[in-house]
């Protein structure tokens, strides 16, 4: 079973005011979801379950398909109660990881990806970006997302699915698990919580990456600028920034924005090592949106862990599956199982 | 982003004058006293306190029908209000222009126009004003989910956009249209979309977090009055109360009131109040209670006022000019 998770929220935040972000409206969100469904119809896949979203995304881009291709891809809605937040994501994924999913498709940014990341136990994600200033998810073309879960759910035996299983940052308040991030912790001066997204450099006080890329925006930019580390690096890094360092460095805070950030020092932090922050009150920005607030009567501490979720590895799933024979026609007839695994499989068909 | 500890409290007895009129306004409309229809903004005061407090001297302010609560913080006393939803004439409106057309144009307030989701194109002549006598000043105009679908917000939308006009439009999305859920009546979830359709930025916010709102409402201002051009902020928020008082609201759900109760804004304030040290529950108490006395009095006024005299029906109707008084 194919699961999708597509939310409906991302790509509006306050960076298009303070940035040159793109509004990235749910009708395009639609359109993907379509493409994706296409694909995987198209391969005589028929269990596919989604979250349902008070857009109706997914009512939307089945009715799309009946009307253009004249398809029913048989989507179902996944059996939660929705309430219009980030809570949707985290029941949905733990929901089709309960129902034994092959993979889960994202559209969303760090943010719903984290969401998921929480409850998705090892089923892999295959993520496509929809909101800003991501690192988490790929800006990936629909067609490619269902490709891939196409390859999920026909390779049990994962002879040609490459999955990285990922790190992340693991929050404690007060010695108490909190919450977790995806690529970054950043520990800011804001008091408020407001409009959530992170664009005011001066603010930050503290920052914890697992992946810190040169080639992207934001807070993993900011370390990517003086120590790039991969997503397979088996370590992350820490910063702390502000007046009184020594070295600055240009960075690409948001869309088309680049400013200097300054250091006063920064080092690796090792797999399941503990920092306790050093700020004395403040806000917990997690995948740069603002989330927990601290006082000084509390304790934050973050820790560096190898669990994070598993991610479908596309370009190199594709490739090994074409390697191997997978998008070959196959009659079936006088072929092994092996031999017969193929992208379009009829007896597959679940009516 | 900084609000000092100060600026809160008063955010926070804004935030409660404008739940104690309207909460009053309900009573007296129940108990008829009253004339007309009123819409009340109970459940919407964050965006109200929250705009309010990006807005500087000067700035020219399109109200829609719910915003009692703006009204009272850009500078209409709470006696006038009170005395011109009564029809006194000591309203700040002579009692004429009610609880949709009360306005104080010398403070910015421009009121409501008759006809929901027209004033957005109107609201250009003012923005357009602004940048011509450079004052640094802005234009804002405020509608609803339902005016948004209205043929004028885009035209007013492409105009500014045009014309590179220091106005902003901010969506207020409360669920419904009326009694039409906003989930029926756009092909969009977030109307800040709509935004990009004329080259100008869109955003979404919580309009239930008055410091989302101070947020949003700030950098969309700034971005105005520094030549920046229009821009589209959208809140989402709840109105506790029905569309018009008297409203039984069979369209909505008891779940989904309880559920947006539990995100009243007021309670939210407070609970940040509280976190941070800024003031106690001793302190809160009495700012309500402030505020209930500042609604008293305004009763008080409004209910020991006078109507209008029979020939001031006649006034106001035509500007003076020579031959005619």
């Amino acid at each position: 079973m194919i699961g999708i998770i597509a939310n409906p929220s991302s790509g509006k935040d306050i960076r298009r005011l303070v940035a040159q972000g793109t509004v990235f409206d749910n009708m395009e969100k639609v359109n993907i979801v379509q493409r994706i469904l296409s694909v995987i119809y198209a391969s005589g896949l028929r269990d596919i379950h989604m979250m349902p979203d008070a857009f109706h995304i997914s009512e939307r881009a089945s009715l799309n398909l009946k009307r253009s291709l004249k398809i029913d891809v048989y989507v179902k809605l996944l059996d939660i109660k929705f309430s219009d937040d980030q809570n949707d994501s985290t029941q949905a994924a733990e929901l089709l990881c309960k129902m034994g999913a092959s993979c889960i498709i994202t559209l969303g940014g760090d943010g719903t990806n984290r969401a998921v990341a929480k409850a998705c136990g090892d089923v892999p994600l295959i993520t496509i970006s929809t909101g800003t200033n991501n690192v988490f998810p790929l800006m990936l073309e629909g067609t490619m997302a269902g490709m891939a879960a196409v390859v999920a759910e026909r390779d049990r035996e994962r002879q040609y699915l490459v999955i990285n299983r990922r790190k992340r940052i693991n929050i404690y308040k007060n010695s108490k698990f909190i919450d977790i991030a995806l690529i970054d912790v950043a520990i800011t001066k804001d008091m408020f919580i407001g409009a959530r997204a992170l664009y005011h450099p001066e603010a930050l006080h503290e920052l914890a990456v697992t992946v810190a890329k040169p080639d992207c925006l934001g807070m993993s930019a900011i370390a990517g600028s003086v120590y790039p580390v991969g997503e397979n690096d088996p370590h992350g890094l820490y910063l702390e920034m502000g007046e009184g360092g020594e070295l600055e460095t240009w960075v690409p805070m948001a869309p088309g924005m680049m400013q200097l950030i300054r250091f006063k020092h920064y080092r690796k932090i090792k797999i399941n090592e503990r920092i306790v922050v050093k700020a004395d009150e403040g806000m917990v920005a997690l995948d740069g949106e603002r989330e927990v607030p601290f006082t000084k009567n509390d304790n934050i501490e973050i820790e560096l862990s190898p669990f994070g979720p598993n991610v479908v590895n596309i370009h190199k799933s594709l490739t090994a599956a074409s390697r191997g024979g997978f998008f070959i026609e196959k009659d079936g007839q006088g072929l092994t199982k092996a031999e017969s695994y193929s992208f379009y499989m009829n007896n597959n068909k679940e009516e | 982003m900084k609000v000092s500890n100060d600026d809160l409290i008063k955010l926070y007895g804004n935030m409660w004058l404008i739940r104690m009129f309207e909460q009053r306004a309900a009573d007296l409309f129940a108990k008829g006293v009253l004339p007309g229809f009123i819409h009340l903004g109970v459940g919407q005061e964050a965006f109200m306190a929250g705009t309010h407090y990006s807005i500087k001297p000067g700035d020219s302010i399109g109200t829609s029908h719910r915003e009692h609560g703006l009204l009272l913080l850009l500078g209409i006393t709470p006696g006038a209000l009170m005395a011109e939803l009564y029809g006194k004439a000591t309203g700040s409106n002579k009692g004429k222009g009610g609880s949709m057309h009360a306005c104080l144009p010398e403070k910015g307030a421009l009121g409501c126009n008759g006809i929901l989701g027209s004033a957005q194109t109107i609201i250009n002549g003012y923005g357009f004003a602004h940048k011509v006598r450079k004052t640094g000043n802005i234009a804002v105009t405020i509608f609803g989910d339902g005016a948004a679908n209205r043929g004028d917000v885009h035209e007013g939308m492409n105009l500014a956009s045009v014309m590179n006009l220091p106005v902003v439009f901010i969506i207020v999305d409360n669920g419904y249209g009326i009694s039409m859920s906003s989930k029926n009546s756009s092909v969009v979830t977030d109307l800040s979309a709509r935004a990009a359709g004329y080259g100008m930025p869109g955003v979404t916010a919580d309009g239930n977090d008055v410091l989302a709102v101070i947020e949003a409402t700030s950098e969309a201002f700034k971005r105005a009055r520094e030549g920046g051009g229009p821009s589209v902020v959208e809140f989402k928020t709840y109105r506790h109360r029905g569309h018009f008082e008297g409203d039984p609201t069979p369209y909505r759900s008891k779940e989904e009131l309880e559920m947006w109760m539990k995100k009243d804004p007021i309670l939210r304030l407070e609970k940040i109040l509280l976190d941070r040290n800024v003031i106690n529950e001793k302190q809160m108490k009495d700012i309500k209670a402030e505020q209930l006395a500042i609604v008293d009095d305004a009763q008080k006024f409004a209910e020991v006022s006078p109507y209008p005299e029979g020939p001031e029906g006649y006034g106001d109707v035509f500007y003076k000019y020579e031959g005619r008084d």
